[in-house]
């Protein structure tokens, strides 16, 4: 340790530059470390004989690992051009598409990170180094330096007793956060009457996904079915999304104990409720045709279709909204209103 | 045990270790060896081929399948269903007007006759062969009627898997599972896999509602589209998984178990390795 000597605060030490320029490499690096505050405690030649039998199957070791690499990105090259990777149905070999271009991908990239660390764990010098602890501040010195010269750019711009300047400098920074707000009004809209409107209404029929009508013949005892309002746009996305309707038949010996006023809602043995959940929205559509009960995916609502769409287990805190269903003179299915609730989550406004 | 040392004693008495391990091999192989007899036996005496009445279709009304099949019936069936198909409190519903769907379902897939009454009839190997299947159906179908077995083409041609492809995923997907391979419901229900389902256990499934499915009628999903969904789940079975691996087709949820344990694992074991001092 009689390099120079490295000052316990963090700032670097001096340098006799003609003692570095003279010395030998070894003793210019102890130089240099020591100026970090860094002591090599004692270094160590992996091979001390150079040229061994070891160092050469060390070299070699390594050298395989490169070699490995280059093959595997070779091979990542050559089979993303060759191999096929559409969809095709009489021929599956597509499905080794994405396996391939994975696995040599991780040889290449694997066997290089490999090689890196090997050379270093075989090859390369030895070494233990120890670097002094300093605390991280900067010197009283440095710090009251730096805050007169702030003070004193401040001082020179004048802004203290220039009020003008203030309150110009105040507007065009309000301006400013403004063009950053602005924009972001055009997407705030309050909903008018679409979160109590669906597509149905009085005299809409009921249609499957395939536009056919609904009679009541159509469905056996216990099963259900998704319908959509029969209008021209009954299946568009904007109107799916808050009308889809599932029709259930229940079993015989299947009854339901009403909510208040909707006693009527139901026709026969065939009951129609909102297919979204009123917890988060999600196709509320699992249905246990002996128990009755139709379950949410998403987060294990259950509700009772005989309690009227009661939810009886998981988040869902609100039925399911019910719609009135009647046949028409032709016989097909009608809805007799909307719902008379909003369907879906709840949201702020909601009565 | 090898240690035999070279006197001119001969033979050392055996070990008790030696003699408590040789023995244990012994019984083994014996317990392995009759079992593996047993089961070579036991396979033989059942054969599961079908009939050639089966095979070549026969009509479902043949009297004669429908008198073999009432006795079947009697010696398997009766004690929960009755002797009139009309069912048995406690243990068994009515199946009149369940028709020979229902009963080809539950029998071939071997939910009847039921082990134990449970949360849910469990799958298991069915006890009857397909042409005895078949006639406990017949039997069945003619006391009350009901939907039938199908017969002829299950499947259609492959120009109806995309529209198949729709209409699994919005009238089954919900419940089995978007690849087919089932998924909970409530109270320890649950929609079975389908990945070894046949398609007429497809169909007969669809128009009978078995367990706690609801029922697809022919007026509902059409033959044609009952034809689609089949060929739909069949063709999806058959498709190989472009990642490597489906995981179980199951999902991000066993992907992300299967990154978080075996890729960080082997990013763990690689950094430790990298730290080890050399």
């Amino acid at each position: 340790m009689s390099g120079p000597q490295h000052p316990a605060d963090g700032t670097p030490g001096e340098v006799d530059l003609d003692e570095f320029r003279g010395s030998d490499v070894e003793r210019q690096t102890e130089i240099a470390t020591e100026l970090d505050g860094v002591t090599i405690l004692h270094r160590r030649e992996r091979f001390p004989v150079p040229g061994t039998k070891a160092e050469r199957r060390a070299e070699r070791a390594v050298a395989a690992c490169f070699v490995m690499a280059f093959l595997g990105a070779l091979a990542f090259t050559v089979f993303y051009i060759v191999l096929p990777w559409q969809y095709d149905i009489s021929n599956k070999d597509y499905v080794w598409f994405t396996p391939v271009m994975g696995v040599t991908m991780a040889i290449s990239l694997f066997g290089f990170g490999v090689g890196a660390v090997l050379w270093a764990k075989l090859l390369i010098t030895e070494e233990e180094t120890v670097q002094e602890r300093h605390s991280g501040r900067s010197t009283a010195a440095n710090r009251e330096t730096t805050t007169a010269i702030l003070a004193d750019g401040i001082g020179m711009t004048g802004i203290a007793r220039r009020s003008l300047l203030q309150r110009a400098l105040g507007l065009s920074g309000l301006a400013l956060g403004a063009l950053a707000i602005v924009p972001l009004g055009g997407l705030i809209k309050k909903p008018k009457g679409e979160l109590f409107r669906t597509g149905w209404s009085q005299g809409v029929r009921l249609m499957t996904a395939d536009r056919r009508l609904i009679r009541p013949g159509d469905l056996e005892a216990g099963s259900i079915a998704t319908v959509f309002p029969a209008t021209p746009d009954g299946l568009t996305t904007q109107v799916v999304a808050d009308s889809v309707v599932l029709l259930v038949r229940l079993r015989p010996g299947q009854t339901v104990r009403a909510r208040a006023g909707q006693a009527d809602f139901g026709w026969e043995d065939y009951l129609a409720y909102s297919k979204i959940c009123t917890h988060a929205g999600c196709p509320a559509s699992l249905y246990e045709q002996q128990t009755g009960r139709l379950l949410c995916p998403c987060h294990q609502s259950q509700f009772d279709l005989l309690q009227d769409a009661k939810p009886v287990f998981g988040p869902a805190a609100r039925p399911l909204p019910k719609l009135a269903i009647t046949v028409d003179d032709e016989g097909y299915f009608v809805a007799k209103k909307d719902f008379d609730e909003p369907i879906g989550p709840s949201f702020w406004e909601r009565p | 045990m090898t240690d035999r040392p070279s006197t001119k004693k001969g033979r050392r008495p055996r070990s008790r270790m030696r003699r408590r391990v040789t023995g244990a091999l012994a019984l083994a192989l014996a317990l392995g060896s009759v079992g593996v007899a047993y089961a070579t036996v036991a396979a033989a005496a059942t054969p599961h081929s079908q009939s050639a009445a089966a095979a070549a279709g026969a009509p479902a009304d043949d009297p004669v399948e429908i008198r073999k099949g009432k006795q079947l019936f009697e010696v398997t069936c009766i004690t929960c269903h009755g002797q009139n198909l009309q069912g048995v409190l406690n243990k068994g519903p009515s199946l009149i007007g369940t028709g020979s769907a229902a009963v080809y379902f539950q029998v071939s897939t071997g939910r009847m006759p039921v082990a134990a009454q449970s949360a849910q009839i469990q799958e298991k190997k069915p006890a009857f062969n397909e042409a005895e299947t078949l006639q406990i159906a017949a039997y069945v179908q003619s006391i009350g009627g009901g939907p039938e077995v199908p017969t002829g083409d299950l499947r259609g041609t492959d120009a109806n898997l995309a529209e198949g492809g729709e209409l699994f995923r919005l009238n089954c997907a919900s419940c089995h599972n978007f690849a087919g391979r089932g998924g909970a419901l409530s109270a320890g229900k649950y929609a079975p896999s389908l990945t070894n389902a046949s398609d007429k256990v497809f169909w007969t499934a669809m128009l009978s509602g078995p367990q706690n499915m609801p029922v697809f009628s022919d007026n509902q999903l059409t033959t044609d589209q009952k034809q689609a969904i089949t060929n739909y789940v069949q063709t999806l079975k058959t498709e190989g998984d472009p990642g490597g691996s489906g995981i179980g087709r199951l999902g991000p949820v066993p992907e992300g178990l299967v990154i978080w344990i075996l890729g960080i694992g082997a990013i763990m074991l690689m950094i430790l390795w990298i730290g080890a001092k050399s």
